[in-house]
Protein backbone atom coordinates (compact mmCIF):
# COMPACT_ATOMS: atom_id res chain seq x y z
CA UNK A 1 0.00 0.00 0.00
CA UNK A 2 1.38 3.35 -0.99
CA UNK A 3 2.12 5.60 1.99
CA UNK A 4 0.54 9.09 1.96
CA UNK A 5 3.21 11.78 2.24
CA UNK A 6 3.31 13.57 5.61
CA UNK A 7 3.45 16.99 3.98
CA UNK A 8 0.01 16.34 2.54
CA UNK A 9 -1.55 14.86 5.64
CA UNK A 10 -0.60 17.58 8.10
CA UNK A 11 -2.26 20.49 6.26
CA UNK A 12 -5.43 18.47 5.87
CA UNK A 13 -5.51 17.67 9.57
CA UNK A 14 -4.84 21.29 10.49
CA UNK A 15 -7.57 22.48 8.18
CA UNK A 16 -10.00 20.03 9.70
CA UNK A 17 -9.18 21.28 13.17
CA UNK A 18 -9.70 24.91 12.17
CA UNK A 19 -13.01 24.09 10.57
CA UNK A 20 -14.18 22.28 13.68
CA UNK A 21 -13.32 25.25 15.89
CA UNK A 22 -15.01 27.61 13.49
CA UNK A 23 -18.16 25.52 13.46
CA UNK A 24 -18.35 25.49 17.28
CA UNK A 25 -18.09 29.29 17.44
CA UNK A 26 -20.81 31.45 15.92
CA UNK A 27 -20.43 35.10 15.04
CA UNK A 28 -23.36 37.40 14.55
CA UNK A 29 -23.53 41.01 13.51
CA UNK A 30 -26.21 43.54 14.32
CA UNK A 31 -26.53 47.07 12.96
CA UNK A 32 -28.82 49.84 14.11
CA UNK A 33 -29.33 53.41 13.05
CA UNK A 34 -29.58 55.83 15.95
CA UNK A 35 -29.76 59.53 16.64
CA UNK A 36 -27.69 61.67 19.00
CA UNK A 37 -27.20 60.49 22.59
CA UNK A 38 -28.17 56.90 21.89
CA UNK A 39 -28.65 54.62 24.88
CA UNK A 40 -26.92 51.24 24.54
CA UNK A 41 -27.20 48.48 27.12
CA UNK A 42 -25.46 45.09 27.11
CA UNK A 43 -25.82 42.38 29.71
CA UNK A 44 -24.00 39.08 29.46
CA UNK A 45 -23.61 36.57 32.24
CA UNK A 46 -20.46 35.04 30.78
CA UNK A 47 -18.29 36.88 28.33
CA UNK A 48 -16.49 40.09 27.57
CA UNK A 49 -17.80 43.39 26.34
CA UNK A 50 -15.57 45.83 24.49
CA UNK A 51 -16.83 49.20 23.30
CA UNK A 52 -15.17 51.63 20.92
CA UNK A 53 -16.39 54.68 19.03
CA UNK A 54 -17.75 54.18 15.54
CA UNK A 55 -19.96 56.12 13.16
CA UNK A 56 -21.98 59.00 14.57
CA UNK A 57 -25.39 57.52 13.74
CA UNK A 58 -24.86 53.81 13.92
CA UNK A 59 -24.48 51.11 16.53
CA UNK A 60 -22.77 47.92 15.41
CA UNK A 61 -22.62 44.86 17.63
CA UNK A 62 -20.50 41.81 16.90
CA UNK A 63 -21.47 38.85 19.09
CA UNK A 64 -19.41 35.68 19.31
CA UNK A 65 -21.27 32.71 20.73
CA UNK A 66 -19.30 29.71 21.94
CA UNK A 67 -22.13 27.23 21.56
CA UNK A 68 -25.80 26.87 20.85
CA UNK A 69 -26.56 26.85 24.55
CA UNK A 70 -26.83 30.63 24.54
CA UNK A 71 -28.46 33.15 22.32
CA UNK A 72 -28.60 36.90 21.94
CA UNK A 73 -31.82 38.69 22.78
CA UNK A 74 -31.79 42.14 21.29
CA UNK A 75 -34.20 44.97 20.73
CA UNK A 76 -34.25 48.54 19.54
CA UNK A 77 -36.78 50.99 20.85
CA UNK A 78 -36.19 54.36 19.27
CA UNK A 79 -32.79 55.52 20.36
CA UNK A 80 -32.42 52.76 22.92
CA UNK A 81 -30.70 49.48 22.10
CA UNK A 82 -30.58 46.55 24.44
CA UNK A 83 -28.68 43.26 24.25
CA UNK A 84 -29.07 40.45 26.76
CA UNK A 85 -27.38 37.07 26.64
CA UNK A 86 -29.94 34.34 27.17
CA UNK A 87 -28.74 30.99 28.48
CA UNK A 88 -30.45 27.70 27.69
CA UNK A 89 -30.64 24.55 29.73
CA UNK A 90 -27.24 23.02 30.32
CA UNK A 91 -25.27 26.20 29.68
CA UNK A 92 -22.20 26.80 31.81
CA UNK A 93 -19.48 29.43 31.95
CA UNK A 94 -17.80 28.13 28.81
CA UNK A 95 -20.69 27.04 26.66
CA UNK A 96 -22.81 30.01 27.72
CA UNK A 97 -20.15 32.56 26.93
CA UNK A 98 -21.00 35.36 24.52
CA UNK A 99 -18.39 38.00 23.77
CA UNK A 100 -19.44 41.38 22.42
CA UNK A 101 -17.51 43.94 20.41
CA UNK A 102 -19.48 47.13 20.03
CA UNK A 103 -19.07 50.26 17.98
CA UNK A 104 -21.15 53.21 19.17
CA UNK A 105 -21.35 56.95 18.55
CA UNK A 106 -18.89 58.72 20.81
CA UNK A 107 -21.71 60.50 22.71
CA UNK A 108 -23.68 57.34 23.42
CA UNK A 109 -24.75 56.46 26.95
CA UNK A 110 -23.54 52.98 27.83
CA UNK A 111 -24.56 50.39 30.37
CA UNK A 112 -22.44 47.25 30.47
CA UNK A 113 -22.78 44.30 32.79
CA UNK A 114 -20.93 41.01 32.97
CA UNK A 115 -20.06 38.60 35.75
CA UNK A 116 -16.86 37.24 34.25
CA UNK A 117 -15.90 40.05 31.89
CA UNK A 118 -13.63 41.70 31.09
CA UNK A 119 -15.36 44.99 30.38
CA UNK A 120 -13.62 47.73 28.45
CA UNK A 121 -14.53 51.10 26.97
CA UNK A 122 -12.35 53.65 25.25
CA UNK A 123 -12.43 57.04 23.52
CA UNK A 124 -15.99 57.90 24.44
CA UNK A 125 -17.70 61.03 25.66
CA UNK A 126 -21.03 59.83 26.97
CA UNK A 127 -22.08 58.50 30.37
CA UNK A 128 -20.74 55.05 31.18
CA UNK A 129 -22.05 52.57 33.72
CA UNK A 130 -20.10 49.33 34.09
CA UNK A 131 -20.90 46.56 36.53
CA UNK A 132 -19.01 43.33 36.99
CA UNK A 133 -18.83 40.69 39.67
CA UNK A 134 -15.41 39.28 38.97
CA UNK A 135 -15.01 41.19 35.75
CA UNK A 136 -11.94 43.34 35.27
CA UNK A 137 -12.95 46.80 34.13
CA UNK A 138 -10.72 48.93 31.92
CA UNK A 139 -11.74 52.41 30.80
CA UNK A 140 -9.44 54.82 29.06
CA UNK A 141 -9.48 58.08 27.13
CA UNK A 142 -12.94 59.17 28.19
CA UNK A 143 -13.98 62.77 28.65
CA UNK A 144 -16.99 64.87 29.58
CA UNK A 145 -19.05 61.99 30.85
CA UNK A 146 -20.17 60.40 34.06
CA UNK A 147 -18.22 57.20 34.67
CA UNK A 148 -19.76 54.83 37.18
CA UNK A 149 -18.08 51.49 37.91
CA UNK A 150 -19.16 48.78 40.32
CA UNK A 151 -17.44 45.47 40.94
CA UNK A 152 -17.38 42.86 43.61
CA UNK A 153 -13.88 41.48 43.18
CA UNK A 154 -12.95 42.66 39.75
CA UNK A 155 -10.07 45.14 39.49
CA UNK A 156 -10.80 48.53 38.01
CA UNK A 157 -8.35 50.48 35.87
CA UNK A 158 -9.10 54.01 34.73
CA UNK A 159 -6.68 55.84 32.48
CA UNK A 160 -6.90 59.35 31.09
CA UNK A 161 -10.40 60.18 32.25
CA UNK A 162 -11.00 63.91 32.11
CA UNK A 163 -13.53 66.62 32.72
CA UNK A 164 -16.15 64.33 34.07
CA UNK A 165 -17.60 62.75 37.13
CA UNK A 166 -16.12 59.45 38.28
CA UNK A 167 -17.47 57.04 40.88
CA UNK A 168 -15.93 53.65 41.53
CA UNK A 169 -17.22 51.20 44.11
CA UNK A 170 -15.74 47.79 44.72
CA UNK A 171 -16.17 45.34 47.56
CA UNK A 172 -12.67 43.93 47.32
CA UNK A 173 -11.26 44.83 43.93
CA UNK A 174 -8.21 47.04 43.45
CA UNK A 175 -8.73 50.44 41.88
CA UNK A 176 -5.98 51.97 39.74
CA UNK A 177 -6.32 55.48 38.37
CA UNK A 178 -3.83 57.17 36.09
CA UNK A 179 -4.44 60.70 34.87
CA UNK A 180 -7.96 60.82 36.17
CA UNK A 181 -9.30 64.28 36.82
CA UNK A 182 -12.73 65.77 37.11
CA UNK A 183 -15.22 67.76 39.09
CA UNK A 184 -15.82 64.77 41.33
CA UNK A 185 -13.69 61.64 41.57
CA UNK A 186 -14.72 59.08 44.17
CA UNK A 187 -13.27 55.65 44.68
CA UNK A 188 -14.17 53.21 47.41
CA UNK A 189 -12.96 49.70 47.97
CA UNK A 190 -13.53 47.61 51.07
CA UNK A 191 -10.43 45.46 51.08
CA UNK A 192 -8.92 46.40 47.75
CA UNK A 193 -6.09 48.85 47.23
CA UNK A 194 -6.46 52.26 45.65
CA UNK A 195 -3.62 53.64 43.57
CA UNK A 196 -3.73 57.10 42.01
CA UNK A 197 -1.14 58.62 39.72
CA UNK A 198 -2.07 62.11 38.62
CA UNK A 199 -2.14 65.76 39.52
CA UNK A 200 -5.60 65.99 41.13
CA UNK A 201 -6.37 68.65 38.61
CA UNK A 202 -9.51 70.44 37.40
CA UNK A 203 -10.26 72.01 40.76
CA UNK A 204 -12.36 69.07 41.76
CA UNK A 205 -13.24 67.00 44.80
CA UNK A 206 -11.36 63.74 45.16
CA UNK A 207 -12.27 61.16 47.76
CA UNK A 208 -10.58 57.79 48.12
CA UNK A 209 -11.69 55.47 50.90
CA UNK A 210 -10.99 51.91 51.92
CA UNK A 211 -11.60 49.73 54.90
CA UNK A 212 -8.31 47.90 55.13
CA UNK A 213 -6.85 48.36 51.67
CA UNK A 214 -3.89 50.69 51.24
CA UNK A 215 -4.18 54.01 49.49
CA UNK A 216 -1.24 55.34 47.50
CA UNK A 217 -1.28 58.64 45.61
CA UNK A 218 1.61 59.74 43.42
CA UNK A 219 1.51 63.40 42.44
CA UNK A 220 3.87 65.76 40.60
CA UNK A 221 5.62 68.57 42.40
CA UNK A 222 3.43 71.16 40.64
CA UNK A 223 0.15 69.70 41.89
CA UNK A 224 -2.36 72.05 43.44
CA UNK A 225 -4.44 70.42 46.10
CA UNK A 226 -5.62 70.52 49.68
CA UNK A 227 -4.96 67.15 51.29
CA UNK A 228 -6.71 65.56 54.19
CA UNK A 229 -5.65 62.07 55.10
CA UNK A 230 -6.80 59.95 58.02
CA UNK A 231 -6.46 56.29 58.86
CA UNK A 232 -8.22 55.22 62.03
CA UNK A 233 -5.95 52.30 62.74
CA UNK A 234 -3.36 52.41 59.98
CA UNK A 235 -0.44 54.67 59.31
CA UNK A 236 -0.23 57.68 57.07
CA UNK A 237 2.81 59.15 55.42
CA UNK A 238 3.37 62.10 53.14
CA UNK A 239 6.52 62.44 51.07
CA UNK A 240 5.16 65.63 49.57
CA UNK A 241 6.18 68.85 51.31
CA UNK A 242 2.83 70.08 52.51
CA UNK A 243 2.00 73.49 53.86
CA UNK A 244 0.44 72.58 57.17
CA UNK A 245 -3.20 73.36 57.61
CA UNK A 246 -4.81 73.57 60.97
CA UNK A 247 -7.59 71.17 61.77
CA UNK A 248 -9.96 71.62 64.70
CA UNK A 249 -10.09 67.86 65.03
CA UNK A 250 -7.44 65.98 66.94
CA UNK A 251 -5.92 62.75 65.78
CA UNK A 252 -3.31 60.45 67.13
CA UNK A 253 0.17 61.04 65.78
CA UNK A 254 0.85 59.16 62.61
CA UNK A 255 -2.82 58.65 61.84
CA UNK A 256 -3.55 61.81 59.90
CA UNK A 257 -2.05 64.70 58.01
CA UNK A 258 -3.46 67.92 56.62
CA UNK A 259 -1.78 70.30 54.24
CA UNK A 260 -1.73 71.99 50.88
CA UNK A 261 0.47 72.13 47.83
CA UNK A 262 0.38 74.88 45.25
CA UNK A 263 -2.80 76.93 45.32
CA UNK A 264 -4.89 74.12 46.79
CA UNK A 265 -7.23 74.15 43.83
CA UNK A 266 -8.60 70.66 44.43
CA UNK A 267 -9.79 69.06 47.64
CA UNK A 268 -8.44 65.56 48.29
CA UNK A 269 -9.68 63.27 51.04
CA UNK A 270 -7.83 60.03 51.69
CA UNK A 271 -9.42 57.89 54.37
CA UNK A 272 -9.07 54.32 55.53
CA UNK A 273 -10.17 52.38 58.56
CA UNK A 274 -7.03 50.30 58.94
CA UNK A 275 -5.20 50.60 55.64
CA UNK A 276 -2.03 52.59 55.12
CA UNK A 277 -2.11 55.90 53.31
CA UNK A 278 0.90 57.14 51.40
CA UNK A 279 1.29 60.39 49.47
CA UNK A 280 4.31 60.26 47.22
CA UNK A 281 5.96 62.76 44.96
CA UNK A 282 6.58 61.70 41.38
CA UNK B 1 -89.04 44.84 13.41
CA UNK B 2 -87.11 42.35 11.30
CA UNK B 3 -85.11 39.30 12.29
CA UNK B 4 -81.85 41.07 11.30
CA UNK B 5 -82.68 43.88 13.73
CA UNK B 6 -83.21 41.40 16.55
CA UNK B 7 -79.82 39.80 16.02
CA UNK B 8 -78.14 43.18 16.37
CA UNK B 9 -79.65 43.75 19.82
CA UNK B 10 -79.44 40.15 21.04
CA UNK B 11 -77.16 40.93 24.01
CA UNK B 12 -79.74 43.42 25.30
CA UNK B 13 -82.53 40.91 24.91
CA UNK B 14 -80.62 38.14 26.68
CA UNK B 15 -79.94 40.22 29.76
CA UNK B 16 -83.55 41.25 29.78
CA UNK B 17 -83.25 44.85 28.71
CA UNK B 18 -85.00 44.55 25.31
CA UNK B 19 -87.95 46.87 24.69
CA UNK B 20 -91.61 45.99 23.87
CA UNK B 21 -91.02 46.02 20.11
CA UNK B 22 -88.42 43.28 20.43
CA UNK B 23 -90.64 41.26 22.71
CA UNK B 24 -93.53 41.56 20.26
CA UNK B 25 -91.32 40.25 17.43
CA UNK B 26 -90.24 37.30 19.52
CA UNK B 27 -93.87 36.39 20.13
CA UNK B 28 -94.48 36.32 16.37
CA UNK B 29 -91.21 34.81 15.13
CA UNK B 30 -90.46 31.26 16.22
CA UNK B 31 -86.95 31.35 14.77
CA UNK B 32 -85.84 34.39 16.77
CA UNK B 33 -87.61 33.26 19.93
CA UNK B 34 -85.92 29.85 19.70
CA UNK B 35 -82.54 31.50 19.25
CA UNK B 36 -83.06 33.77 22.23
CA UNK B 37 -84.22 30.86 24.38
CA UNK B 38 -81.10 28.82 23.55
CA UNK B 39 -78.80 31.74 24.27
CA UNK B 40 -80.48 32.40 27.60
CA UNK B 41 -80.06 28.75 28.52
CA UNK B 42 -76.33 28.85 27.68
CA UNK B 43 -75.86 32.01 29.73
CA UNK B 44 -77.64 30.50 32.71
CA UNK B 45 -75.76 27.19 32.55
CA UNK B 46 -72.37 28.86 32.21
CA UNK B 47 -72.86 30.70 35.50
CA UNK B 48 -73.20 27.38 37.23
CA UNK B 49 -70.08 25.78 35.83
CA UNK B 50 -68.04 24.25 38.65
CA UNK B 51 -64.29 23.93 38.79
CA UNK B 52 -64.61 20.23 38.19
CA UNK B 53 -66.08 21.02 34.83
CA UNK B 54 -62.90 22.73 33.64
CA UNK B 55 -60.96 20.95 30.93
CA UNK B 56 -58.36 18.46 32.23
CA UNK B 57 -54.69 19.38 32.35
CA UNK B 58 -53.91 17.27 29.30
CA UNK B 59 -55.95 19.71 27.23
CA UNK B 60 -53.69 22.61 28.23
CA UNK B 61 -50.58 20.49 27.74
CA UNK B 62 -51.78 19.61 24.30
CA UNK B 63 -52.35 23.25 23.45
CA UNK B 64 -48.88 24.16 24.77
CA UNK B 65 -47.27 21.38 22.73
CA UNK B 66 -49.03 22.59 19.61
CA UNK B 67 -47.88 26.17 20.21
CA UNK B 68 -44.37 24.92 20.86
CA UNK B 69 -44.36 22.91 17.66
CA UNK B 70 -45.42 25.98 15.74
CA UNK B 71 -42.60 27.99 17.31
CA UNK B 72 -44.92 30.45 18.94
CA UNK B 73 -43.52 29.73 22.40
CA UNK B 74 -40.07 28.57 23.44
CA UNK B 75 -38.90 26.60 26.39
CA UNK B 76 -36.90 28.60 28.88
CA UNK B 77 -36.38 25.87 31.44
CA UNK B 78 -33.04 25.77 33.20
CA UNK B 79 -31.53 22.71 34.69
CA UNK B 80 -31.30 22.41 38.42
CA UNK B 81 -28.21 20.30 37.92
CA UNK B 82 -26.33 22.97 35.96
CA UNK B 83 -25.29 26.38 37.18
CA UNK B 84 -27.55 28.51 34.99
CA UNK B 85 -28.51 31.86 36.29
CA UNK B 86 -31.72 32.43 34.34
CA UNK B 87 -34.58 31.07 36.44
CA UNK B 88 -37.44 29.18 34.75
CA UNK B 89 -40.65 31.15 34.33
CA UNK B 90 -42.44 28.95 36.85
CA UNK B 91 -39.90 29.98 39.47
CA UNK B 92 -39.70 33.65 38.58
CA UNK B 93 -39.88 34.78 42.17
CA UNK B 94 -39.88 38.34 43.03
CA UNK B 95 -36.66 38.94 44.89
CA UNK B 96 -37.31 42.65 44.99
CA UNK B 97 -37.40 42.35 48.76
CA UNK B 98 -33.63 42.56 48.52
CA UNK B 99 -33.92 46.16 47.39
CA UNK B 100 -35.79 47.38 50.48
CA UNK B 101 -33.45 45.30 52.61
CA UNK B 102 -30.54 47.12 51.01
CA UNK B 103 -32.27 50.42 51.76
CA UNK B 104 -32.92 49.25 55.31
CA UNK B 105 -29.26 48.45 55.76
CA UNK B 106 -28.32 51.98 54.76
CA UNK B 107 -31.07 53.38 57.00
CA UNK B 108 -29.80 51.38 59.97
CA UNK B 109 -26.36 52.71 59.29
CA UNK B 110 -27.71 56.26 59.25
CA UNK B 111 -29.49 55.65 62.55
CA UNK B 112 -26.37 54.32 64.15
CA UNK B 113 -24.41 57.30 62.97
CA UNK B 114 -26.95 59.66 64.51
CA UNK B 115 -27.27 57.69 67.73
CA UNK B 116 -24.36 57.98 70.11
CA UNK B 117 -25.61 55.43 72.65
CA UNK B 118 -23.81 52.07 72.33
CA UNK B 119 -26.02 49.09 71.58
CA UNK B 120 -26.04 46.24 74.09
CA UNK B 121 -25.17 43.76 71.35
CA UNK B 122 -21.91 45.52 70.66
CA UNK B 123 -20.95 45.17 74.29
CA UNK B 124 -21.45 41.40 74.05
CA UNK B 125 -19.27 41.24 70.97
CA UNK B 126 -16.60 43.23 72.78
CA UNK B 127 -16.48 40.67 75.54
CA UNK B 128 -16.03 37.66 73.26
CA UNK B 129 -12.60 36.11 73.26
CA UNK B 130 -11.00 36.21 69.82
CA UNK B 131 -11.12 32.85 68.06
CA UNK B 132 -7.93 33.46 66.14
CA UNK B 133 -4.51 32.94 67.73
CA UNK B 134 -2.55 36.04 68.63
CA UNK B 135 0.80 35.77 66.88
CA UNK B 136 3.86 37.72 67.98
CA UNK B 137 2.18 39.42 70.88
CA UNK B 138 1.87 38.68 74.53
CA UNK B 139 -1.02 41.12 74.79
CA UNK B 140 -3.72 42.06 72.32
CA UNK B 141 -1.65 43.06 69.33
CA UNK B 142 -3.56 46.19 68.39
CA UNK B 143 -2.31 47.85 71.57
CA UNK B 144 1.04 48.29 69.90
CA UNK B 145 -0.40 49.25 66.55
CA UNK B 146 -2.45 52.07 67.99
CA UNK B 147 0.38 53.58 69.95
CA UNK B 148 3.45 53.06 67.86
CA UNK B 149 3.84 55.52 65.03
CA UNK B 150 7.54 54.80 64.74
CA UNK B 151 7.20 51.15 63.84
CA UNK B 152 8.79 49.76 60.70
CA UNK B 153 6.47 49.23 57.76
CA UNK B 154 4.50 46.05 58.09
CA UNK B 155 3.61 43.64 55.36
CA UNK B 156 0.36 44.26 53.63
CA UNK B 157 -2.15 41.49 53.38
CA UNK B 158 -3.61 40.59 50.07
CA UNK B 159 -6.83 42.46 49.41
CA UNK B 160 -8.47 39.15 48.68
CA UNK B 161 -7.43 37.60 51.98
CA UNK B 162 -10.37 35.88 53.66
CA UNK B 163 -11.75 37.62 56.72
CA UNK B 164 -10.34 35.02 59.08
CA UNK B 165 -6.82 36.08 58.24
CA UNK B 166 -7.45 39.75 58.94
CA UNK B 167 -6.78 39.15 62.60
CA UNK B 168 -3.33 37.95 61.61
CA UNK B 169 -2.84 40.94 59.32
CA UNK B 170 -3.79 43.44 61.99
CA UNK B 171 -1.67 41.60 64.51
CA UNK B 172 1.33 41.77 62.23
CA UNK B 173 0.85 45.48 61.70
CA UNK B 174 0.98 46.06 65.41
CA UNK B 175 3.53 43.51 66.41
CA UNK B 176 6.04 46.02 67.74
CA UNK B 177 6.35 46.25 71.50
CA UNK B 178 4.28 48.96 72.96
CA UNK B 179 6.26 51.77 74.53
CA UNK B 180 3.60 54.39 74.97
CA UNK B 181 0.34 52.83 74.18
CA UNK B 182 -2.52 55.22 74.32
CA UNK B 183 -5.00 53.91 76.83
CA UNK B 184 -7.96 54.60 74.59
CA UNK B 185 -6.67 52.71 71.57
CA UNK B 186 -5.28 49.95 73.75
CA UNK B 187 -8.73 49.18 75.04
CA UNK B 188 -10.06 49.07 71.51
CA UNK B 189 -7.66 46.32 70.47
CA UNK B 190 -9.55 43.39 71.95
CA UNK B 191 -12.94 44.13 70.45
CA UNK B 192 -11.45 44.54 66.98
CA UNK B 193 -9.84 41.13 67.05
CA UNK B 194 -13.06 39.73 68.33
CA UNK B 195 -14.75 41.27 65.32
CA UNK B 196 -12.34 39.45 63.04
CA UNK B 197 -14.04 36.20 63.97
CA UNK B 198 -16.96 35.73 61.60
CA UNK B 199 -19.84 37.84 62.87
CA UNK B 200 -23.12 35.95 63.09
CA UNK B 201 -25.20 36.30 59.93
CA UNK B 202 -28.48 38.13 60.35
CA UNK B 203 -31.80 36.72 59.25
CA UNK B 204 -31.73 38.94 56.20
CA UNK B 205 -28.28 37.68 55.30
CA UNK B 206 -29.38 34.08 55.66
CA UNK B 207 -32.38 34.72 53.46
CA UNK B 208 -30.22 36.53 50.96
CA UNK B 209 -27.81 33.59 50.73
CA UNK B 210 -30.70 31.19 50.47
CA UNK B 211 -32.05 33.08 47.47
CA UNK B 212 -28.63 33.12 45.86
CA UNK B 213 -28.24 29.38 46.48
CA UNK B 214 -31.48 28.63 44.75
CA UNK B 215 -31.07 30.92 41.79
CA UNK B 216 -27.34 31.09 41.27
CA UNK B 217 -25.76 28.21 43.21
CA UNK B 218 -22.33 28.70 41.67
CA UNK B 219 -22.24 32.24 43.06
CA UNK B 220 -23.18 31.30 46.59
CA UNK B 221 -19.64 30.89 47.86
CA UNK B 222 -18.56 34.19 46.35
CA UNK B 223 -21.42 36.16 47.82
CA UNK B 224 -21.07 34.43 51.16
CA UNK B 225 -17.39 35.28 51.41
CA UNK B 226 -17.97 38.87 50.43
CA UNK B 227 -20.88 39.18 52.83
CA UNK B 228 -18.78 37.78 55.64
CA UNK B 229 -16.04 40.29 54.86
CA UNK B 230 -18.44 43.22 54.79
CA UNK B 231 -20.11 42.16 58.03
CA UNK B 232 -16.70 41.98 59.65
CA UNK B 233 -15.96 45.50 58.43
CA UNK B 234 -19.24 46.72 59.88
CA UNK B 235 -18.54 45.10 63.19
CA UNK B 236 -15.01 46.49 63.39
CA UNK B 237 -16.22 49.97 62.65
CA UNK B 238 -19.08 49.74 65.12
CA UNK B 239 -16.70 48.71 67.84
CA UNK B 240 -14.41 51.57 67.00
CA UNK B 241 -17.28 54.07 67.13
CA UNK B 242 -18.40 52.66 70.41
CA UNK B 243 -15.03 53.56 71.83
CA UNK B 244 -14.60 56.83 69.99
CA UNK B 245 -18.07 58.22 69.40
CA UNK B 246 -16.72 61.64 68.50
CA UNK B 247 -14.74 60.38 65.53
CA UNK B 248 -16.81 61.75 62.66
CA UNK B 249 -14.66 60.03 60.08
CA UNK B 250 -15.44 56.71 61.67
CA UNK B 251 -19.16 57.42 61.52
CA UNK B 252 -18.88 58.39 57.89
CA UNK B 253 -16.91 55.24 57.28
CA UNK B 254 -19.61 53.14 58.89
CA UNK B 255 -22.14 54.64 56.52
CA UNK B 256 -19.91 53.76 53.61
CA UNK B 257 -19.52 50.19 54.78
CA UNK B 258 -23.28 49.85 55.04
CA UNK B 259 -23.50 51.18 51.52
CA UNK B 260 -20.99 48.54 50.53
CA UNK B 261 -23.28 45.87 51.94
CA UNK B 262 -26.25 47.38 50.17
CA UNK B 263 -24.19 47.32 46.99
CA UNK B 264 -23.54 43.62 47.48
CA UNK B 265 -27.25 42.96 47.87
CA UNK B 266 -28.03 45.06 44.84
CA UNK B 267 -25.48 43.29 42.66
CA UNK B 268 -26.97 39.95 43.60
CA UNK B 269 -30.48 41.24 42.99
CA UNK B 270 -29.50 42.47 39.54
CA UNK B 271 -28.04 39.11 38.64
CA UNK B 272 -30.52 36.64 40.08
CA UNK B 273 -33.72 38.37 39.14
Amino acid sequence: MERVPLNKVVPVVLAACLVSFAVAETKKEYRYTVGPNANVSLDTQFGSISVRPGNANEVVVFATLQSDKAEVDNLQSGNRIEFVSHLFQGADQQSGRIDYEVLVPADATLSLRSSTGPLSAERLQGDLSLEGTDAAVDIHDVSNGHVHVTTMRGPVTLTNIRDGHVEVSSISGDVTMKSVTGILVKANSGSGKIFYDGDFGAGGDYKFTTHNGDIVAVVPANASADFRAHSMLGKVQSDLPLQPRHSHLSFEEGRAFFGTVGKAASAVVLRSFSGRIRLKQR
Amino acid sequence: MKCSDVKQVLPEIIDGSGDAEFQQHLECCSSCSGLVAELKLIAAESRQLAEIDEPPARVWVGIANQLRAEGIIRDRETSKARPVLVPPPARRWNARWLAPVAVAIVAVGSYQLAHKTAAPGAQQVAEQAPSQPQPQASQPSLNAQAANSQAAPQSVASPTAPPASRAVELAERGAQPSTGATAQHAKFAEPTLAAEASPPASEEDQRFLSEVSQRAPTMRATYENQLRAVNAEIQETQEYIKRYPDDLDARQHLMEVYQEKALLYQMALDRIQ
